[in-house]
């Protein structure tokens, strides 16, 4: 089964790659989703000589959570401030996709060094998951919507829920249910904030700047 | 003698088998559409109907504009030379012959844009423009992936980077090969004008990259162009395939079935995303010319890395 963690790792990577270069933000969200599904069927992968039902919960709440709720909070929360497209990241998508492909060279670089404790079902897996956080922390850091930052967080946690059910065996489950949680808790601010914050300004970008808000008041 | 029979067989499959696929393409579309469509063979019968005409010259056209059908068609039918059909081996393979198939594809597009600057119609120079511009990001993702087939089987002849070596790679470098098979696909779409990029159907100024260069060829000219652009898809199916389906029994027949399979189901492939995606805004192509040189500099990466 290691090809098709192999082929799992990759199609996680490419599809933090779509998101990166998409600047619509509801195609960017149904990526995602379709990320955190693939990621839900790792555990299925990875154990597939003996399933546990540990790997069965894990992937059941992780499709649940991340491919079906959260995506559904993000469209709720978009329709209710009707922001449609990421219109100016800090870095342009074209260069965004240069940067991100060179990232992840020095990623595969880097991990080249790195040495996991134990034997990986597969040796992508710590490359594509460093891949994975490195390029949702520059979607949240290059973008300047609120939801577009948000996915960028998400993308983030994808890879390292990548990294951690590779390490299932050592690591207990309850701490992944905890971070799943978290995100999930964090998602549903998020989108409260994100309509507060429209309901106030008008106005959904993250950085409020100081002129608009004395004209606001 | 038999080298000559070779490649006027290899040039006969070609010409027989390509317009079909544009057909198969277009009653998927028609499928999609909820209509029944043309036949399979149309585009023969539009071939046929092209053949039969005139061709109508600008008065400011030179010997350029005349001579860009009948160089696109040379040249791509050159082309088809060093690209193995499954059950038809390459005719003409040395080592370097890559260079031979991405500078000949430059060839036909140089005369192309040309003849297109050569009728002084500021509509055209836009569409050579553009063309310039995205085959020029095509180009940088299809030669990203030459290099990786090429360091993954040891080989710059193009028989050979998608011969006997790709079972080997898919068991070892699976996902590199899988990395190479998606931009591939991207770059397909892109050269080929199909629908995220062009749209090989209307005459719609607002995206079109490749059609309104050809506006101004009519009759046969006309027919030589689509010819040339039915081949073009063709051969570059024929390198895909290969790569996707990596199964060669040995056995002629069992071949050539795997290879038309293979090339049907490509094809289908093709037509549903033309049916089921809308042409991206134009500046958005880059980003996906980009992105499938992101893939296959990925593909690249993994494969440095899995040495």
């Amino acid at each position: 089964m290691t090809s098709w963690v192999d082929a799992s790792c990759i199609i996680i990577v490419f599809l933090s790659l779509i998101v990166l270069s998409n600047y619509r933000v509801a195609a960017m969200i149904r990526v995602f989703s379709v990320q955190s599904f693939v990621l839900g069927l790792l555990p299925f992968f990875l154990h597939a000589s003996s399933i546990s039902n540990q790997d069965v919960f894990i992937a059941f709440v992780t499709m649940v959570l991340k491919a079906v709720l959260v995506p559904s909070i993000l469209f709720w929360a978009i329709r209710h401030v009707s922001m449609r497209s990421e219109v100016k990241p800090i870095i342009g998508f074209s260069s965004s996709i240069i940067f991100g492909a060179m990232l992840i060279a020095g990623v595969f670089w880097v991990s080249l060094s790195l040495k996991l404790p134990g034997k990986p079902v597969s040796d992508l897996i710590l490359p594509c998951s460093l891949s994975t956080v490195l390029l949702g922390f520059m979607i949240m850091v290059t973008r300047t919507r609120a939801v577009t930052q948000v996915l960028g967080y998400l993308i983030m946690e994808n890879g390292i829920f990548l990294f951690a059910v590779s390490l299932s065996d050592v690591m207990p489950v309850l701490i992944e249910m905890g971070i799943l949680l978290d995100i999930f808790v964090a998602v549903f601010i998020m989108a409260i904030v994100v309509n507060h914050i429209n309901e106030e300004f008008e106005k959904n970008t993250a950085s409020v700047s100081q002129s608009k808000m004395g004209e606001t008041f | 003698m038999s080298i000559v029979f070779l490649i006027l067989f290899h040039w006969l499959v070609v010409l027989l088998l390509a317009p079909f696929f544009i057909g198969v393409i277009s009653k998927i579309k028609a499928f999609f559409a909820g209509k029944r469509g043309p036949s399979f063979f149309q585009p023969f019968f539009d071939l046929r109907r092209l053949f039969q005409k005139n061709s109508v010259y600008s008065r400011t056209t030179t010997w350029i504009f005349r001579s860009a059908p009948i160089v696109n068609l040379a040249a791509v039918l050159v082309l088809s030379l060093v690209v193995p059909l499954g059950f038809l081996k390459a005719p003409i393979q040395f080592s370097g012959d890559i260079f031979l198939a991405a500078y000949i594809l430059g060839l036909a597009r140089f005369f192309i844009i040309c003849a297109a600057l050569d009728t002084g119609s500021s509509f055209e120079g836009m569409g050579a423009s553009r063309e310039a511009f995205f085959s020029c990001l095509c180009e940088l993702a299809l030669f990203m992936n030459f290099i990786t087939l090429s360091l993954l089987t040891h080989s710059i002849s193009l028989s050979s980077m998608i011969g006997a070596g790709i079972p080997v790679s898919w068991k070892l470098m699976g996902p590199v090969l899988l990395l190479v098979a998606g931009s591939l696909f991207i770059v397909i779409l892109a050269e080929n004008c199909r629908i995220p990029v062009d749209d090989p159907d209307t005459h719609l100024e607002l995206t079109m990259i490749h059609e309104v260069m050809i506006l101004d060829h009519s009759g046969v000219d006309f027919g030589y162009m689509l010819y040339a652009a039915a081949i073009k898809l063709f051969v570059f199916v024929g390198i895909l395939i290969p790569i996707i389906f990596p199964i060669q029994s040995g056995n002629p027949v069992a071949d050539m079935l795997i290879f038309l399979g293979g090339t049907l189901g490509l094809s289908v492939t093709v037509g549903i995303v033309e049916s089921t995606m809308a042409r991206l805004r134009l500046n958005r192509v880059k980003n996906l010319l980009l992105l499938a040189f992101a893939l296959a500099f990925f593909g690249f990466v993994v494969k440095m890395w899995r040495m």
